[in-house]
């Protein structure tokens, strides 16, 4: 796996907004990297792909595992919201998508786990579709890509059809968001490919009329994807109506997910499978014997509120508003390191395939939302 | 070696639109005319040139996309339209039947308080 440099579109800008991606820059600075790219080996997506798939079964075991011993306390969860999680497990509510992020470590050729984006991970779409399209534009059809996505999309959409309770799948996201619409937007073309009938709203405009969840011509929502966490919406002031909705809406990504996105969940899985060589070692409460480790909030985004440390010493950390939960205490990781930056490998899993996957890099070790994404090819 | 990439990448939605919202304003695109609506004929217009600027100029990252999308709905039962943009004056008018379907049993905006109170630049996606 290395760097290698193209000759720079000066147009890409304008390439890829024809495609919808408005958000590859923020104040003038590209987040969408156009003119470098990592290229990987097939055995190295091969790798990527067998790691992907094993840790999403372990992970359903590990849902499994919470819910029969009831250690919701370990994720601070409220308690009225335990049956609801019982309830989308046992009926099998619909999950379309997730993102697991690797560090590799390019030495010993070793991938890690650094966590589980299981309920509301975005670069979706840039990872979809403009990484396809910018494949397209500078090799035709000479390369490959570790990328279905889109294909996947459209597939899982369509297997999810059957199981959807009314005529209606309903997307919701904030308002403020370019970025967040996008990725909605992107999931609600995909499933409107598969034939689903669809219909966009602001998480804020969803009503509620004292015995269901209402769209803006007050029509039942019966089924609904939000791009919005689910430990916000437990603790807003709608979250107990989810509990009390008579047509038991079916809300996508479903609330067992509330399990897989909380880093708790990395603690939970080092307990059930020990030194295994996908997952990096992980406790709660305190780092144990480690020296060098990372400490994460329960429940925090976009790399706020994380220490690294290193032989004891604080290395880098980031401020938030994280952390009330409590945290785990996780190995320390080895990053991909080039002259450019750290990267992470973000590996989708769509319906229930591994099917592609995306660079982030950063300029320090903690990924946060300014990461810039470099596209990939096999070759 | 076997084909990992998607065969084609196709999209029917509003992307060209989304994208256009993160353009950059062209030095002589100043809006000079005020924007004023109103979702009924006896109802007093709203200014909304702050909204519309913003949007023309990818402001806050909200689109004309949506704009378009979903600012008017219809209310059904020969009440016309509504529109959540506007101030409930502009919506509603001089017809009782109007505000008091605007304003019946739904509550909204349960949901979405924890975006905008959070240091995560008002994105929930991670």
């Amino acid at each position: 796996m290395k760097i290698k440099h193209l000759v720079k579109d000066t147009n890409w800008q304008n390439r890829v907004e024809n495609l919808g991606y408005g958000y590859h820059s923020e104040n003038g600075i590209p987040y969408w990297i156009d003119d470098y790219y990592f290229s990987i080996s097939e055995s190295f997506a091969d790798e990527i792909y067998k790691a992907t798939t094993e840790l999403w079964q372990m992970c359903l075991v590990a849902v499994e595992h919470v819910i029969e011993n009831k250690k919701y306390h370990l994720f601070h969860i409220p308690n009225y919201f335990h049956h609801h999680i019982e309830r989308s497990w046992n009926n099998e509510t619909p999950s379309i998508y997730g993102r697991f992020d690797f560090a590799y470590d390019q030495v010993r050729n070793q991938l890690k786990m650094l966590e589980f984006n299981a309920d509301t991970p975005t670069s979706l779409f840039e990872c979809g579709v403009v990484q396809w399209h910018w494949m397209q534009h500078y090799f035709g059809n000479s390369k490959d890509q570790f990328n279905s996505v889109h294909e996947q999309l459209v597939n899982s959409w369509k297997e999810i059809k059957p199981y959807l309770k009314g005529e209606s799948l309903h997307f919701t996201c904030v308002r403020e968001s370019l970025e967040d619409l996008s990725n909605v937007e992107y999931l609600r073309d995909c499933a409107i490919q598969a034939g689903i009938q669809t219909q966009l709203l602001y998480i804020d405009e969803i009503g509620w009329n004292g015995s269901n969840f209402v769209d803006l011509q007050d029509q039942p929502i019966t089924d609904i994807f939000k791009l919005y966490p689910w430990e916000w919406m437990v603790n807003e002031e709608y979250g107990h109506h989810i509990a009390n909705d008579i047509l038991e809406a079916q809300w996508i990504e479903p609330s067992w997910k509330m399990i897989l996105s909380n880093k708790a969940i990395l603690a939970v899985l080092w307990e059930l499978y020990p030194h295994h060589p996908l997952l990096l070692e992980t406790y709660f409460h305190d780092p144990k014997n480690m020296t060098s480790f990372v400490k994460k909030p329960l429940l925090s985004r976009e790399g706020s509120n994380i220490s690294v440390i290193s032989n004891n010493k604080i290395i880098e950390s980031t401020t938030g508003d994280y952390g009330h939960e409590g945290f785990i205490y996780q190995q320390l990781a080895t990053l991909i390191k080039n002259h450019s930056g750290y990267s992470i490998i973000g590996s989708w899993i769509i319906g229930q395939e591994s099917c592609g996957i995306s660079f982030r890099e950063s300029d320090s070790l903690i990924t946060n939302d300014r990461s810039r994404f470099i596209p990939h090819v096999i070759e | 070696m076997k084909k990992r990439s998607s065969k084609a990448v196709t999209l029917l939605l509003i992307t060209s639109v989304l994208a256009s919202c993160n353009k950059p304003k062209a030095e002589n695109e100043e809006i000079a005319q005020k924007v004023f609506m109103r979702a009924d004929s006896t109802a007093p217009y709203t200014e909304v040139t702050q909204n519309y600027s913003e949007q023309r100029n990818g402001g806050s990252g909200m689109g004309s996309a949506l704009l378009w999308y979903m600012a008017f709905r219809h209310m059904g039962g020969g009440l016309g339209y509504a529109s959540g943009g506007l101030n409930q004056k502009s919506v509603v008018g001089n017809n009782p039947a109007k505000a008091l379907a605007y304003n019946k049993a739904v509550s909204r905006g349960g949901f979405g308080k924890t975006s905008a109170t959070t240091s995560s630049n008002t994105k929930a996606g991670s």
